[in-house]
């Protein structure tokens, strides 16, 4: 008797460590840069600490399109071993401080990063008087 | 003394049922707390796919490139390949206000597909002004915007999965080539629909 119920908790700790077992990311890029990142120095208001961790930002840097419009990337995180959902909005100012309005800033796009991995997100802005930015990071319910 | 017991149980059930529901209130157009369900295209989904397409058309610079900016703009025919009947105006709307706000594109009213126009007023008006002023030409569009929405439905068990895919093409009028296309897929997975990104 008490074999079989060690056999079966042997089992379920098997069945509970497979269930729970981490989805991280590996990745290998080129050492030897080519393209040289325009990176800002940029302010945060963080509320949510268990967000900013998950979804971290590493970096932010711009880049003017062909189309005179001004696009901005930001390099996110993910510090922990599980996958996170996160959704995310980019506000767009214009030169006298005024939020630009529209449906691109109007836009919450929910995204997801893996275990481990390092990701890029980017938005173009609205029109060419947009100048400034901010973007929102949002918690999703997993 | 039973009925002692029971009235407050019955109370307590009461007060129960009514917490679980939810009162009708206002929520952000395509924020996290919107509707998302499988089986069709919610708002949330038109913003994403309007806000995507106009951020990279705007990127390319293809509109930068008329003699006159800015581009004119006709609508062309948006395909609809999904199982719901759907407003295409949902989608095309919002790209055509956001191309309007950058300044780099004005979509004609007055030249629409199988020669109806969407404004007949202007169009018109437009005839009756050519008319009087002797003129016979009016500034024809540089583009035109097509596409085609597809989906993909899968299910596995009970739960289901959808893949909205939302393909634009802008095409030169004069060459008849596509000089920008793109497209942003959206998928959705769950067995019910829930509130909530």
């Amino acid at each position: 008797m008490k074999t079989k119920l060690a056999g079966l908790f042997a089992v379920a700790a098997a069945l509970a460590v497979a269930g729970c077992h981490s989805n991280t990311v590996n990745s290998v890029e080129n050492a030897q840069k080519s393209g040289q990142r325009t990176m800002l120095a940029d302010q945060r208001v963080i509320t949510d600490t268990q967000l900013a961790r998950s979804v971290s930002v590493f970096g932010v840097s711009t880049a003017m399109t062909p189309g005179g419009v001004l696009k901005v990337q930001v390099e996110l995180a993910n510090r922990t071993k599980s996958l996170v959902r996160f959704a995310y909005r980019f506000e767009w100012f214009d030169a006298n401080g005024m939020q630009v309005d529209n449906v691109m800033s109007a836009t919450v796009v929910p995204d997801q990063i893996e275990g481990g991995e390092g990701k890029f997100i980017s938005a173009v802005a609205p029109n060419s008087a947009s100048k400034d930015f901010r973007l929102k990071l949002l918690k999703v319910d997993n | 003394m039973k009925r002692i017991i029971l009235l407050p149980l019955v109370a307590v059930g009461v007060a129960f049922a009514s917490g679980c529901g939810t009162n009708a209130h206002y929520v952000e157009t395509g924020g996290r707390e919107s509707v998302v369900s499988t089986g069709q295209i919610n708002s949330q989904d038109f913003i994403q796919a309007a806000g995507d397409a106009t951020a990279k058309l705007l990127a390319s610079g293809v509109l930068d490139k008329v003699k006159s900016p800015p581009a004119v703009l006709a609508m062309s025919r948006i395909v609809n390949n999904t199982s719901s009947q759907i407003q295409i105006d949902l989608l095309t709307k919002k790209i055509r206000v956001a191309l309007l706000e950058s300044g780099k594109a004005v979509t004609t009213t007055t030249f629409g597909l199988d020669g109806v126009a969407e404004d007949p007023l202007a169009k018109n008006i437009q005839q009756q002004q050519q008319f009087q002023d002797g003129q016979t030409s009016t500034r024809l569009p540089d583009f035109t915007l097509s596409g085609k929405i597809i989906q993909n439905f899968v299910k596995a068990g009970s739960t289901s999965q959808s893949t909205y895919s939302f393909q634009l093409s802008l095409t030169d009028a004069k060459t008849g080539l596509a000089v920008w296309e793109g497209e942003k897929e959206i998928t959705k997975q769950g067995t019910r629909p829930a509130v909530g990104f």
